[in-house]
């Protein structure tokens, strides 16, 4: 047992809770950060939610709508934080210069973006909190009701969030930091074509093959079918799986080509 | 004997101009190499080449034995690195930020290695004060603890004493001699200031548009071009730019 304790953990592992825990310290000592994961969450809630309610109202529909309204933007908290999470961890790199001391270091590439998820998932379990409770706080709606579909829709929309912020990431390494503004801005893009809150069929015709082909759509298709108490979608989530996989296998390939790139180019001595 | 670091053949082409073209340079075990050039010769794009940071569009190096960039991460785990121009983490303490380097190379007790990598260098005092809060002598004297808490057998320094006021940039290179005599670690230097690389050399490659023009001791590249000293070379092949 001892020998077991006193086994130095493996280079890899202890290099990538090496990468989380800086940015763990990080965040603690920039305590408006920590935004992210608990006032826009709350502000989220609390401005989809009384348009929900208030359109509820106004149309005499049940509380359903509310429901999906809820569910959607508790979950698309799921998508947000894991690609804020990457991408801003990177970023930060960038921020403080530090690309090149990393880059001089027996880190991976790979590592190192493991590093930066393993923070980002705690990240997402705050903010997922913050908002599963802002809603149950302020509208009665609770997560249980997604039941057990919520654990392969949140595995789906993590991918996805991961794939977007890899993607960011990639752009980047290319463009440099002007691309930053993008961390927010795609995803601020995703959203309104994924189907969050309402069905894809409500959107302009000419956009609804866009929409189709995202896994976040089929992701919420099978939100709305699990809080409406059809069970659990496995064809949708077979489809959003199928998809995000093939997103995170295209962003992975992309940020291989720009880090490449990065480095053929001499990209780095604009952080020096 | 194995050979530290061993660059043979070197380019680099940006565009129109061809910033590195043909440098091989090697260093042996314990041997302090000063690499030197006028502004724009290419010594930190070969530096960056050197540490696997950009890639050659032709060439090859390895670091003990290790061929870049297959082998980047065997590599690294022997190598310092610390430039003048890079700063610290200012919202990170001094021991936060030693930490995370301290992580990434080994499994030893992080708070001894900082401690041991701050005491060597006499700045044992600024362990908790924040990054931001220090002077640039501080800074590089923190970001030269950070390339040697490891002890890594090559320590790579691009211009580490630059805009730094003579008594700190006397105390970083009685530091690094120091911990070059204890360790027995070999060092690559770039450097300005040609009476330091004087003092800390054992061998200079001088390098002049792209190209080495001269790689030998301080007083054998002086007398190759007939001048007194590395600062009338240095002078000499800017002149000729």
């Amino acid at each position: 047992m001892t020998a077991l304790v006193n086994r130095p953990m493996p280079g890899a592992l202890r290099r990538i809770r090496a990468i989380a825990w800086r940015h763990a310290i990080v965040l603690r000592r920039s305590p408006h950060r920590l935004f992210d994961v608990t006032l826009w969450p709350m502000v989220d809630i609390l401005l989809f939610g009384t348009l929900a309610v208030y359109a509820t109202r106004l149309s005499g529909s049940g509380n359903e709508v509310v429901a999906y309204v809820l569910g959607g933007t508790v979950l698309w908290h799921v998508v947000y934080q894991s690609s804020i999470g990457v991408s801003t961890g990177f970023l930060e790199e960038t921020w403080t210069r530090n690309l090149i001391n990393l880059m001089v270091t027996p880190i991976s590439e790979l590592e190192y973006m493991a590093g930066v998820a393993v923070f980002g998932a705690l990240k997402i379990l705050a903010g997922v909190s913050v908002t599963a409770l802002g809603a149950f706080v302020a509208y009665s709606f609770s997560v249980g009701s997604i039941g057990w579909a919520i654990i392969p829709i949140s595995a789906i929309l993590l991918t996805v969030g991961w794939a977007v912020g890899l993607f960011v990431v990639g752009l980047v390494l290319r463009f440099g930091s002007g691309a930053e503004a993008l961390a927010w801005g795609l995803l601020m893009s995703v959203m309104p074509l994924s189907g969050v809150f309402t069905p894809v069929a409500n959107l302009p015709g000419a956009i609804q093959p866009i929409a189709h082909a995202l896994p976040t759509t089929h992701a919420f298709i099978a939100l709305r079918a699990a809080i409406s108490g059809a069970g659990i979608a496995w064809g949708e989530l077979g489809i959003a799986a199928a998809l995000a996989a093939g997103l995170l296998v295209l962003s992975g390939w992309f940020v291989v080509a720009m880090l490449r790139l990065f480095r053929k180019r001499g990209y780095v001595t604009r952080y020096s | 004997m194995e050979s530290v670091l061993e660059a043979v053949g070197l380019v680099k082409q940006y565009r129109r101009v061809r910033a590195v073209d043909g440098v091989s340079l090697s260093v042996g075990p314990g041997e302090r190499v000063a690499l030197l050039g006028p502004n724009g010769a290419g010594k930190t794009t070969t530096l960056l080449m050197l540490l696997g940071v950009l890639t050659p569009d032709a060439g090859t190096v390895s670091i003990f034995g290790h061929r870049l960039p297959k082998q980047r991460q065997r590599a690294m785990e022997d190598v310092g690195f610390v430039a003048g121009y890079l700063p610290l983490a200012e919202r990170l303490k001094v021991r936060e930020f030693l930490g995370l380097y301290a992580r990434l190379y080994s499994d030893a007790d992080v708070n001894d290695t900082i401690e041991r990598g701050l005491a060597r260098f006499g700045v044992a005092h600024l362990a908790d004060a924040m990054g931001g809060e220090l002077s640039s002598g501080q800074k590089t004297l923190v970001g030269i603890v950070k390339a040697t808490l490891h002890e890594p057998r090559l320590l790579v320094l691009d211009e580490p004493t630059a805009s730094l006021d003579p008594d700190v940039a006397y105390r970083v290179r009685t530091g690094l001699l120091s911990y070059a005599d204890a360790t027995g670690a070999a060092m690559l230097i770039t450097s300005h200031n040609m009476a330091e690389v004087q003092q800390l050399a054992h061998r200079v490659v001088f390098v002049q548009a792209g190209r080495i023009a001269a790689d030998d001791t301080p007083e054998a590249v002086a007398a190759l071009f007939g001048r007194d000293d590395l600062e009338g070379v240095f002078l000499h092949l800017a002149e000729e730019l």
